[in-house]
């Protein structure tokens, strides 16, 4: 399939049909309001992008720690995120073509325990797959193989690359290092996309960063309602939104969609499960990407619904003041520290982990946790004594299991399918009954 | 005394988290704090007057107290450290200071703060590009955590005491670097496994009395013949590395190790803190941060590697070594881009995946000949 009128490499074009193909499916169906908000969103990055190298502007590269508010400051500039291929294959289109970059770059010499996405990443670089960026720019987080798959992309292109170095903590001091970082880096994206930093154009970006923000603010809260309105595949994709749509109209569509669909479910009376729903759990860590049906078997055969989960929490702490440059960097530096999932929580002490599990818990009246420990998340794997003591004491019981987020072949589906099932049998369902 | 007999007092500092120099120093009432990694300067605990002391996992058998906290996913040193630590094996610790120097030791710090709770638990923010951008802020992290153990131990580090540790620690450095030196003869007086006993015994004992060996010991190998039996000079790199028995697989095949630029090693001393005038604090500060960086550090992958390619000639060492513990994402970055540059080179490299306090002999020995042949040796 053409993109762009033009014929474009497989992997793309594989995207693209899977994109289009979701949208005549579900264009049609009212309760699919978020999901094709977010599907059309896929459509419009691709485009951007596509129409960014045809037009030959500048494209500067970021990571999933880095939302593109910044770069978007600059005229023209196209912003990638360097995991979108693979979360576009794993959500819309083929998951092969995932494993064929993770494999290609283990075989180029990429340790096999750095993270599937990154992994999938460094493949999409090797086989030449992403447009040329002009300069790359990066925050070090939410990981430490973000680090590898950053030092492997320079390596790669040998293209300029920056690192905003986000701290440990999270108080004011560290937002204003930060923000002084950010304020340095406009320079360096000057220099090397040859377009100019507005401060106008970036408080515009500021401001529509805002309003997805309110939007997702109120979609959190509408999720708490029970029965869960909407179905859980798509708290998984808010982090997507943010990554890709920080500052632009379309993220806010996006998050306006999600929050006007769950609004409409609830005064309808709807629930996410077809008649009815009999549990709840928070997911916590990573979703199963690389099948998001896997969330509707749970609705249609365990009667299980996930209100909210960490890629989908979105914990404004505040919104970004846009009244100066200055107060716009500092409120930018605070949503990077603070509200963006997975910094927020995996970056520092273990506490806002597992702080936000256990209020999500509580806010969401979950039956039990989830732990699905993505492999080569060694921060969250790194935590899980705490984390399973922590939910004993607050009485939440927690099923744990390993899998790979992007790659089917480390767990299968019925592996994880038949862990969740067998929790519910022997610890839930009797927990239930007895109180 | 002599090369033998100080190796052997070496060799026994680092066998168990306990040593004769530490116990003494324990019992005439000083203190001691642990830590982890380099961009911790030392001097700033010696200027306390307390003994630094760099956490490792010597003599543990088992990592099954870690193993409850942590998945196997993290890396089997870390592991080995906190079992150490949760054991109560590092109980004579006054301390603690860590960093978020990798996901894995961020969580061990996790386990020290809530389980093993020692008296003193200091953390620092450590950026992870090394440009005098963001200087200021380790500048400010060093502050702060000095002015954190003042108002917990009760004490004042005055600049004369920072002095006078830097004059310590740069005597120590001097002295490795030495040692070093002799290393690129083409008969190098000790092996690689005896030069990493040295070093990693640098950490865990007290600096003065380390100071007074090395002079001995320099002295005696100053004189000494070398060996020049052995099939090829390599440098061996990459992260944490305290087990000699490791070098030793390596050697006993006939690759010596000329140059350990590792974590233990080599990296961890480095050139002197300059001497004044000027705020002490600072110019260690300066030492730390812009030493040569390791794999947690980024934008400067092209000074680590100039590093490498200086010491292959000046140690005219015919390949490189190159060994990361399993699960280590920051020198899974690096491994990759080692490898390409090396190739690119036409230097002969050889990358090992390894565990923790277990060597795999067989394995690496395989692995080495291999290399060994490749090279033509």
């Amino acid at each position: 399939m053409s993109i762009l009128g033009k014929e474009r490499k497989t992997d793309w074009e594989v995207v693209y049909e899977g994109v289009n193909g979701l949208m005549d499916l579900y264009s049609e169906d009212p309760d699919s309001r978020g999901m094709n908000a977010i599907l059309k969103g896929f459509r419009s990055f691709v485009d951007g992008l596509f129409g960014a190298i045809d037009e030959g502007r500048p494209i500067v590269w970021h990571n999933c720690g880095c939302t593109p508010e910044l770069i978007k400051g600059l005229e023209g500039v196209q912003s990638m995120p360097i995991e979108v291929l693979t979360v576009l294959q794993d959500l819309v289109g083929d998951v092969q073509y995932t494993m064929a970059l993770i494999d290609a770059a283990e075989a180029h010499g990429l340790a096999s325990e750095v993270c599937s996405i990154d992994k999938a990443a460094v493949g999409s670089i090797l086989g030449g797959l992403y447009p040329e960026p002009a300069c790359m720019l990066y925050h070090n987080t939410p990981c430490d193989s973000q680090i590898a798959a950053i030092k492997t992309a320079a390596a790669l292109t040998g293209k300029p690359m920056r690192m905003m170095d986000v701290p440990y903590l999270y108080g004011d001091r560290e937002v204003e290092y930060l923000a002084r970082q950010m304020a340095e880096g406009i320079p360096f994206l000057e220099e090397h996309t040859g377009r100019r930093f507005s401060w106008d154009r970036f408080r515009q970006v500021c401001e529509e960063s805002n309003r997805t923000a309110e939007y997702l603010r109120d979609w959190n809260d509408l999720r708490r309602h029970k029965p869960c309105p909407q179905v859980s595949k798509i708290v998984a994709l808010c982090t997507a939104l943010l990554v890709a749509f920080s500052g632009d109209p379309e993220g806010t569509a996006i998050a306006r969609a999600f929050r006007d669909e769950a609004r409409e479910r609830i005064e309808r009376g709807e629930s996410a499960v077809e008649g009815g729903e009999m549990y709840r759990a928070v997911w916590y860590q990573d979703p199963v990407w690389w099948d998001l049906q896997f969330y509707d078997w749970m609705e249609a055969e365990l009667k299980l619904v996930i209100p909210m989960d960490l890629f989908g929490y979105y914990a404004p702490e505040a919104l970004i003041d846009t009244s100066t440059p200055e107060t716009m960097l500092q409120g930018l530096a605070r949503k990077s520290l603070r509200t963006l999932p997975m910094s927020r929580q995996f970056k520092g002490p273990i506490d806002n982990f597992i702080d936000d599990y256990l209020k999500m818990c509580a806010e969401y009246q979950a039956d039990f946790g989830i732990f699905a420990g993505h492999v080569a998340c060694k921060h969250g794997l790194g935590g899980i004594g705490l984390f399973r003591e922590a939910s004993r004491e607050a009485g939440v019981p927690l099923l744990y299991f390993e899998f790979d987020m992007f790659d089917p072949r480390v767990t299968s589906a019925e592996t994880i399918q038949a862990h969740i099932a067998n929790f519910i049998e022997d610890v839930v369902k009797p927990r239930r009954e007895m109180s | 005394m002599g090369k033998s007999e100080i190796l052997g007092i070496m060799h026994n500092a680092i066998q168990k988290p306990r040593n004769t120099y530490l116990d003494q120093w324990v019992a005439e009432g000083r203190k001691v704090v642990g830590y982890y990694c380099t961009y911790i300067p030392e001097e700033i605990f010696t200027a306390a007057g307390f003994l630094p002391y760099r956490l490792r996992g010597a003599g543990s058998d088992s990592s099954s107290e870690g193993d409850a906290y942590m998945s196997a996913r993290v890396c089997t040193f870390v592991r080995h450290t906190i079992s150490l630590a949760l054991r109560g094996e590092l109980d004579f610790l006054d301390g603690v200071v860590l960093a978020q120097n990798c996901d894995h030791i961020r969580r061990a710090a996790d386990l020290f703060r809530k389980k093993v709770k020692p008296a003193f638990y200091g953390f620092l923010s450590i950026p992870r590009v090394p440009k005098e951008r963001l200087f200021d802020w380790y500048l400010a992290e060093l502050r702060r955590l000095k002015a954190e153990m003042e108002a917990h131990y009760s004490i004042a580090i005055t600049e004369q005491n920072l002095e006078d540790a830097i004059e310590l620690h740069n005597a120590t450095r001097q002295r490795v670097n030495k040692l070093y030196e002799l290393r690129k003869r083409e008969a190098p007086p000790i092996t690689g496994q005896e030069a990493l006993t040295i070093t990693v015994a640098a950490h865990v004992m007290p600096r003065a009395e380390f100071n007074s060996l090395m002079d001995d010991l320099l002295a005696d190998l100053e004189r000494a013949g070398g060996n020049g039996d052995y099939r090829a000079r390599v440098i061996v790199t990459g992260g944490v590395m305290d087990e000699p028995e490791y070098l030793a697989a390596i050697e006993q095949q006939g690759a010596l190790s000329v140059a350990e630029m590792v974590c233990f090693g080599q990296r961890s001393f480095g050139g002197p803190v300059e001497s004044g005038p000027g705020d002490p604090l600072e110019r260690i500060a300066r030492q730390r941060f812009f030493q040569v960086p390791c794999a947690r550090m980024v934008e400067c992958f092209d000074e680590q590697f100039s590093e490498l390619m200086k010491r292959m000639k000046e140690y005219k060492a015919d390949g490189i070594i190159f060994q990361r513990m399993k699960f280590c994402d920051p020198w899974a970055g690096d491994a990759h881009n080692l490898y390409w540059r090396m190739k690119e080179a036409g230097i002969p490299f050889l990358s090992l995946d390894r565990e923790y306090r277990v060597t795999a002999a067989g394995q690496v020995k395989t692995r080495v000949q291999a290399f060994l042949e490749q090279m033509g040796k």
